[in-house]
């Protein structure tokens, strides 16, 4: 990996590691390290504080101690729970369908050789925009007066305000996350696709395997690690994002869309219940890690780069 | 799925020959009229769901105030430029947001790069211990919860001053922006072939310059890419702004959301600063398209 003994070695490197200080590698990593060190861990001591404190913004920030009430009321909160479930039915969704529609996607692109850049290109464009224009936009396509989507709808027999019913409005969201993410996993997916090995395929060609059988047993398993990375970074982003909600439903109607980080949003900024939303935030840091830990296990699994 | 065609030769063969080899020896596709029909169908209604929302805010942003109101969807109308003129004349002038957007976006994109640039190399190489730790603590200050930092930043941010200012923004875009770039960074780093670098000091380049003038320019796609991408997820934030930002800091998907308003919402100026917000970047993002894959996957796999 790294350099081996350089003919005239730079002055740190001839010296004993450690006892001059960092080493080169040392040195570069340093000015990032500084500025991510305060960005990262001042706000972690900070959320862990505020979650064992009630905080108190009038006449000036103050932290009363509070114990464990927050987090008494955390997972006491039928909301907060009711929120969870939320999100757990939201995350379900939308990463399975992102999973499987980007799959299919890739397997097709895969098929077409005339076309594919230009198809490929066209169909990663949604990744692109701004999550509260596709929210902006989803509500503009399903307005009931004069939605596009809406008039469509409308002739096929469905009446609804999409967005003003709960069943729907939890339907509408998840597919604007659909719409904007399965590309991601369309073009993770043709990646591991373009690296199966020409011979196992020419191989189970002339076993003369049916297509159904050469996609389960050799086209999926020979792409699975490469799917895996993909379920784990497109989860990691479903937790963290939630602007698409916020723009179209907030939350709303009667709760059917409030997943947690909006319900977070809530306490926080429309309640200043800082010390209850530090709380929930601290739980939702903690998933996220879960999944940032089973990330790095698995390229640690894969290969020697990091 | 009938007759196998064993493949006798190889690569694609010139535009409009039958089925070639490489065709034949691709497991889902045996050249039978029928799959391949239903594999165009599929991806024409990929691209219909993909595009038809797009194509239609392009279109509704050249309608007049009645017509993108109208009950019935229309295709033909008399194409305006109003929505446009309307975006830097009048009372939605989009300037101050513009700048806003620029400033905060791009500095925290340069400085993210820069920064990832010198801390990538470093984590790539160095083998010192808990390496492990510092990488893992980069990944998941990246993956964090947007509504777990905003929370604790926000009374950080009104103890420092930073509320509602050019710098704040930056600074949370950062939050995100920076590992993203480090870790990426290193990823690229740890791709190239280290026997460059080790000639470069065998000729009697100290490490900085073997790094600056021979690693560096190795990894000029890495540097873009990263670039790119940290540009766009500051430029398309919403939820950092919507707390940090004021009048002296708002950003172009804040105006956007001040158009939604009580009394209504003007939708045809709304598709103007939608055309007008995505695509400077998705024409970036397509500009580094062979390296998106390694990009969005943060290196952990690469592509084409």
């Amino acid at each position: 990996m790294t350099t081996t003994a350089p003919v005239r070695p730079a002055p740190t490197d001839t010296a004993p590691l450690r006892r001059r200080g960092l080493r080169f590698e040392g040195r570069l990593l340093t000015p990032g390290v500084l500025l991510l060190a305060p960005l990262s861990l001042l706000p972690f001591g900070f959320i862990v504080v505020m979650s064992l404190s009630r905080v108190h913004l009038l006449g000036g920030v103050r932290f009363d101690f509070a114990g464990l009430t927050n987090w008494v009321r955390v997972f006491s909160d039928p909301d907060v729970g009711m929120a969870w479930l939320r999100s757990l039915a939201y995350f379900v969704l939308t990463v399975g369908l992102e999973m499987l529609l980007g799959v299919v996607f890739a397997l097709c692109l895969w098929r077409v050789l005339r076309g594919r850049n230009t198809a490929l290109s066209l169909l990663l464009l949604p990744m692109f925009v701004a999550p509260v224009f596709v929210g902006l936009l989803g509500r503009f396509l399903t307005d009931s007066t004069f939605g596009l989507y809406a008039w469509v709808l409308r002739h096929l027999g469905i009446e609804t305000d999409v967005l003003g019913s709960q069943g729907t409005a939890f339907a509408a969201v998840v597919l604007m996350d659909v719409w904007e993410w399965t590309p991601l996993i369309t073009m993770i997916a043709l990646a591991g696709l373009s690296s199966v090995p020409l011979a196992i395929r020419e191989a189970a060609a002339l076993d003369g395997t049916s297509g159904w059988q050469l996609l389960r047993y050799v086209v999926l398993p020979s792409i699975s690690s490469v799917l895996l990375v993909a379920l784990l970074i497109r989860s990691m982003d479903a937790i963290r994002y939630f602007d698409i909600i916020w723009v179209t439903t907030n939350g709303g109607p009667a709760d059917a869309t409030k997943i947690v980080p909006v319900r977070l949003y809530e306490v926080a900024f429309r309640f200043f219940d800082l010390g209850y939303a530090a709380a929930i935030g601290l739980l939702m840091l903690l998933v996220s890690i879960v999944v940032a830990r089973a990330f790095v296990r698995l390229l640690d699994r894969r290969g020697p780069a990091r | 799925m009938t007759a196998t065609r064993p493949p006798t030769t190889f690569g694609p063969g010139p535009a409009g020959r039958r089925p070639t080899a490489l065709e034949a020896a691709n497991p889902l596709d045996r050249g039978t009229l029928r799959t391949r029909l239903a594999n165009r169908l599929v991806l024409a209604v990929g691209l219909a769901w993909t595009l038809v929302p797009l194509l239609w805010m392009l279109l509704s942003s050249f309608k007049s105030k009645t017509e993108v109101t109208a009950p019935t969807p229309s295709l033909w109308f008399t194409p305006t430029l109003d929505n446009y003129v309307g975006l830097f004349s009048g009372a939605n002038n989009l300037t101050p947001y513009l700048v806003h957007s620029v400033l905060a976006a791009g500095l925290s994109a340069v400085l993210a790069t820069a920064l990832g640039a010198l801390a990538g190399y470093g984590l790539a190489h160095t083998r010192m211990r808990g390496k492990k730790h510092l990488s893992f603590w980069i990944i998941s200050t990246r993956m964090a919860p947007i509504a777990a930092v905003v929370l604790p930043l926000f009374l950080i941010f009104r103890g420092l001053g930073l509320i509602d200012s050019i710098a704040g923004l930056v600074l949370a875009y950062l939050t995100f922006d920076l590992p993203f770039a480090i870790w990426l960074m290193s990823a690229f780093f740890a791709d190239l072939p280290p026997a460059l670098e080790e000639s470069a000091l065998v000729e009697g380049a100290t490490r900085w310059q073997a790094y600056w003038h021979v690693v560096l320019p190795l990894t000029r796609s890495g540097l873009v890419t990263t670039f790119v991408l940290c540009l766009v997820f500051a430029w398309n934030d919403y939820a950092f702004a919507l707390v940090f930002s004021g009048p002296s800091s708002q950003t172009l998907p804040m105006a956007a959301s001040q158009l939604v308003t009580q009394t209504g919402i003007d939708w045809g100026q709304l598709c103007a600063i939608g055309v007008f917000v995505v695509v400077p970047m998705m024409l970036a993002g397509l500009a580094v398209r062979r390296w998106l894959v390694t990009g969005l996957t943060l290196g952990a796999v690469t592509g084409e």
